[in-house]
């Protein structure tokens, strides 16, 4: 290996050409067919059961998000002038291209079904907008006593009314967000304010603010990054070629990516972010020999210099590169494709670094010259810090392994406190317009986020026109409601019913109840098809009566939310089970937090795998079960912390959180494996004096490991200054993972390496 | 000689007359005919409605109804025989021809009790399926502006294709487009187009046929293309002309049953 390395250092400018020749095409493929997903269904696992069932009731029921627009008035709605606005507002989302006329609802749009003594009025609240006192009373009337407006459509204190505009999962773009939001400012005034909020308008909010916020953030971040890499190699020249080697593989993983016409996606813009701090570390490994070399070998010609480089360091820069991608290509396991995908181009990209590494380095060395010498005072090695450092540790063993023991425990104990965090609401800034609004309207009404339970009788017909079983289903909405603060509402069939039951008793409110003939709800059924908008039904029951959609408003869309509502839920399992009925969930909400679980299980399971695969290639590469073991102490480390601290200070796991473990993998990897090949290497050249060479290895390679770290934590801390909170957390997360990195590397996988006694005398005598 | 130059001459005009008539018959005119179309003082029937949805599942409805029509008001009274949770109720409906609202009754067996309903909207769907009130009824041609577009073939029957535009811009279809038999002025399909002028819905007449001298219309689709769902009303046991009392729509009857 080392010799083709070699070999092909006599032809530096054919490999600079070629690099850039390949770079520029994968640059133009990446222009012309680089597609960001913004549908968020589309990173679904459309093959689990769950999505299955959920995608098979959404179609069944119609069940969409919505967007909703609120008009505010504080002197209250029920004037001309605000009621106008709400019907021309109704009327405008109906006239727009995107949105179907039928899934624009309001209090314009209802139906009042009125019972009296001897009749039934089915009016529409209003067409004209009433002008008169009288008639605006009577409107306020209508709407007080109609349970199926008053709270949904119209807020209690009578200031809000809502226009909910459903919308299929395609349709949100960036210019229809725009568009709406363009809309609900042409009909304010001074009086009136218009607030837009609802699911869709969250999830196109994430998908363009989080990508929108990397592309700035990123050159940033490269820019800090090419600073301290100056700072630390001294050279413009290996500063640039060094950058080069992230650039080049982040062109190369995202040109692949297009030239396979897979889209990019949320978790995809990360890829940059793992190429920079993996891609960083192979240079400064080389450099850092390179410089050493030339300090001791003043003399030496670039040549010698880089062949030196070359036959010292491609062996741990390739088991670090091989360790990488594997941990990395682990992530194939995720049922989740994006998280397979992002797995798999990182592992790409991470292979293309090392190449470039250890080919692309050498080249632009040779045709652009050795870096300068640097000037450093004549080391005293005995003196130097990290000679003395490499001493203390290893005179205080106990200390340090007490002090990790200490680090281990009360990670163990924060991870405990760990929950996960489906919510997308709660990934933007607290004071940002679409929390406010939000919470405004949760605030107003029974709640922006819809958890859906699906009852399914089976292939029993009918099933949902049993009194019992309706009753049975709306005495559960009543618990769930009454229970939990954070469920504002709910909806079913069962409501349908209390309605027409009571109409049809003169509005006797005694009747607001489920009756108990079969007949009698299969009559009022027909009765409301013949009299109200059939279309109305067909939300909440499916045409032979065998599934039933009870909807739940949440008023927010955290797991911890959910999860409440689907425990009390879950208590009426077994007495739905007696009639035959199971329970399902489908809708946005539900899905999130199936999918979050599901990307976490998969993080879990990857984690493990990756750790296992580890500990057996670098087994293999040092020959040794015991160096396998040893090199993966600073990762278990490293993931440890990570979650214990997310656990302290309630970070919520989510899809970003979690894809972070696989960069303590991936870089903490890194350290040990360069960390135990030069104290290898350096036991053999001491001839076993175990003191010289931890001193020795400390101060080659930990001082790689500590610029290394310098570069990309600093790098990183420019994240800290995002507007997005996930990038923000994303940016802590690389920080602290690099830390623990390069910490656990330098002293107690040094610790342990003494203690087992690795590459000393009788460790090889044991041989 | 002469007599019968001008005889003959009179011929000729009344021939090319009588052409120009057939060849120019209006939108309007061909509307008028199919609305003045006799259809019978009576009528009972035994109707199934067939309501498909966008997943092919089906809602079957059995009815049996009586109509009478002495020109000013037309009386229908409909009795549910299927399902059988439903079996029972009945429902009547009277429309004046004075332009003043239907009056609509409904029983309901389980309540034993007899509601009127009022409902502002002759847009509404009837009983679930995808016939408004005002797609059953009859249109008065004065209500729209008829242009006759084409004459076409349609499964092999010559008709007339006639655009008609509501005079009133807030009706639900903002045009429809007839197909008439231009030998019967039997409707043989009809578009309707919503208020964006998008297609919505689309009838078929499938099959008619020709009682007391009167052809009656036995089996008709409305499709909705914008929903995907499918209604499909057959008639059976047709009679025309059998002298229905009017003592049979009353509440009374509603009650008492079939």
């Amino acid at each position: 290996m080392s010799k083709i390395l070699i070999k092909l250092l006599k032809s530096p400018w054919v490999i600079i050409g070629a690099t850039i020749v390949i770079t520029i095409m994968f640059f133009f493929v990446m222009k012309d067919n680089s597609r960001m997903e913004t549908d968020l269904n589309k990173y679904m696992p459309a093959a689990n059961p769950a999505f299955i069932y959920s995608d098979k009731a959404e179609q069944i029921f119609g069940i969409k998000d919505g967007i909703i627009v609120a008009v505010e008035n504080q002197d209250g709605i029920f004037n001309t002038e605000t009621l106008d606005t709400l019907k021309q507002l109704t009327k405008a989302l109906q006239k727009m291209k995107q949105i179907n006329k039928d899934d624009v609802t309001s209090l314009y749009t209802a139906d009042n079904i009125v019972g009296g003594e001897d009749g039934l009025d089915v009016k529409r609240f209003y067409k004209r907008v009433p002008k008169t006192q009288a008639k605006l009373d009577t409107l306020r009337k209508n709407v007080r006593s109609n349970e199926m407006v008053y709270g949904r459509m119209v807020s209690e204190n009578e200031k809000v009314a809502i226009v909910v505009a459903e919308i299929g999962d395609d349709v949100f773009s960036q210019e229809f967000y725009y568009e709406i939001l363009d809309l609900a400012k042409r009909f304010q005034t001074d009086k009136i304010k218009i607030h837009v909020a609802g699911r869709p308008i969250v999830e196109g909010e994430m998908a363009l603010l989080g990508p929108k916020d990397m592309k700035k953030m990123v050159p940033i971040v490269i820019l800090v990054i090419a600073l301290v890499l100056f700072l630390i190699l001294r050279s413009v020249k290996s500063t640039l070629l060094t950058l080069g080697v992230v650039f080049f593989s982040t062109i190369w993983a995202f040109g692949l990516m297009a030239l396979l016409k897979i889209p990019i996606y949320a978790v995809s813009t990360m890829i940059p972010v793992m190429l920079i701090a993996i891609g960083v570390a192979y240079s400064v490994h080389l450099y850092n020999h390179l410089q050493l070399f030339i300090n001791q070998n003043p003399e030496a010609t670039k040549n010698e210099a880089v062949v030196d480089m070359i036959k010292a360091m491609w062996k741990p820069v390739m088991m670090a590169a091989v360790t990488t991608a594997v941990g990395f290509i682990s992530l194939l396991t995720s049922q989740v494709y994006p998280i397979k995908y992002f797995g798999l181009f990182t592992a790409f990209g991470v292979a293309v670094a090392w190449i470039l590494s250890v080919i692309f380095i050498p080249a632009g060395i040779m045709a652009f010259g050795l870096p300068k010498r640097r000037q450093v005072k004549e080391r005293n090695d005995n003196d130097s810090f990290l000679y003395k450092f490499a001493d203390k540790v290893l005179k205080r063993k106990s200390l340090t392994i007490i002090i990790t023991a200490v680090i281990v425990v009360l990670s163990i104990f924060g991870m405990q406190k760990i929950w996960i965090n489906s919510s997308f609401l709660d990934k933007f800034e607290k004071d940002s317009d679409i929390v406010m609004t939000d919470k405004f309207i949760n605030e107003n009404f029974g709640g922006t986020t819809m958890l859906n339970l699906i009852l399914d009788a089976g292939k029993n017909p009918d099933a949902f026109k049993n009194p019992k079983l309706l009753s049975l289903t709306d005495e559960m909405q009543k618990k769930v409601v009454k229970d939990l603060k954070v469920v504002g509402n709910s909806f079913s069939l069962a409501d349908f019913i209390d309605r027409m039951n009571k109409v049809m008793h003169a509005d006797n409110d005694k009747f607001n109840t489920i009756p108990d003939s079969k007949n009698m709800i299969a009559q009022y059924l027909l009765l409301y098809e013949m009299s109200g908008d059939p279309e109305n039904l067909n939300k909440v029951v499916n045409y032979d009566y065998t599934k039933l959609n009870v909807t739940f408003q949440l008023k927010s869309d955290n797991s911890k939310a959910i999860n409440s509502a689907l425990a009390i839920l879950k208590t009426y399992e077994k007495d739905f089970k007696k009639y035959g009925v199971t329970m399902n969930y489908a809708g946005s909400g539900y899905k999130g937090l199936v999918f979050t679980d599901l990307i976490l299980e998969g993080q879990v399971m990857s984690l493990i795998l990756s750790l296992l695969i580890v500990v057996l290639l670098l087994a293999l590469m040092f020959k040794s079960f015991k160096a396998g073991l040893l090199g993966s102490v600073p990762i278990v480390i490293t993931a440890l912390i990570s979650f214990g601290i997310m656990g302290f200070l309630n970070i919520p796991l989510n899809t970003t959180t979690a894809l972070l473990s696989s960069i303590a993998v991936g870089i903490g990897i890194d350290y040990a494996v360069h960390f135990i090949e030069q104290y290898k290497n350096y036991a053999k050249e001491t001839n076993h004096n175990m003191l010289l060479t931890a001193k020795k290895t400390m101060s080659n390679s930990g001082r790689a490991i500590i610029y290394n770290a310098i570069v990309v934590i600093v790098g990183f801390m420019v994240l800290l200054f995002s507007v997005f909170p996930p990038n923000r957390e994303l940016g802590a997360l690389v920080s602290l993972n690099m830390f623990t990195s390069f910490a656990g590397t330098l002293t107690i996988l040094l610790v342990l390496l003494s203690i087992t006694k690795m590459y000393s005398k009788k460790d090889k005598e044991k041989k | 000689m002469k007599n019968l130059k001008i005889t003959s001459v009179l011929i000729i005009l009344a021939m090319i007359s009588g052409f120009n008539v057939s060849a120019q018959l209006t939108g309007l005119q061909i509307i008028e005919k199919v609305y003045n179309r006799p259809t019978g003082n009576d009528q009972s029937s035994n109707l199934t409605m067939t309501l498909i949805n966008a997943q092919g599942k089906q809602r079957v409805r059995k009815l049996t109804q009586y109509l009478t029509d002495n020109g000013t008001l037309e009386k229908k009274i409909m009795f549910f025989t299927a399902p059988a949770d439903v079996k029972g109720t009945s429902f009547m409906n009277w429309s004046y021809s004075n332009g003043k609202p239907d009056d609509q009754w409904i029983y309901l067996p389980a309540l034993k009790k007899i509601k009127r309903i009022s409902s502002d909207s002759k847009g509404d769907y009837f009983m679930g399926s995808d016939f408004t009130y005002d797609d059953l009824g009859d249109r008065h041609p004065s209500q729209d502006t008829h242009k006759l577009l084409r004459e076409e073939t349609v499964n092999g029957v010559k008709c007339y294709v006639v655009q008609s535009i509501p005079k009133d811009e807030d009706y639900m279809y903002s045009k429809t487009i007839t197909w008439i038999n231009k030998a019967t002025f039997i409707g043989v399909k009809k578009e309707f187009y919503d208020e964006d002028g998008d297609l919505l819905k689309i009838m078929h007449v499938n099959s008619s046929k020709k009682i007391n001298g009167i052809i009656v219309v036995t089996k008709i689709t409305m499709q909705n293309k914008q929903k995907n769902h499918k209604t499909i009303m057959s008639l059976s046991n047709v009679k025309i002309n059998s002298g229905i009392p009017e003592t049979k729509f009353t509440e009374r009857m509603m009650m008492r049953g079939i």
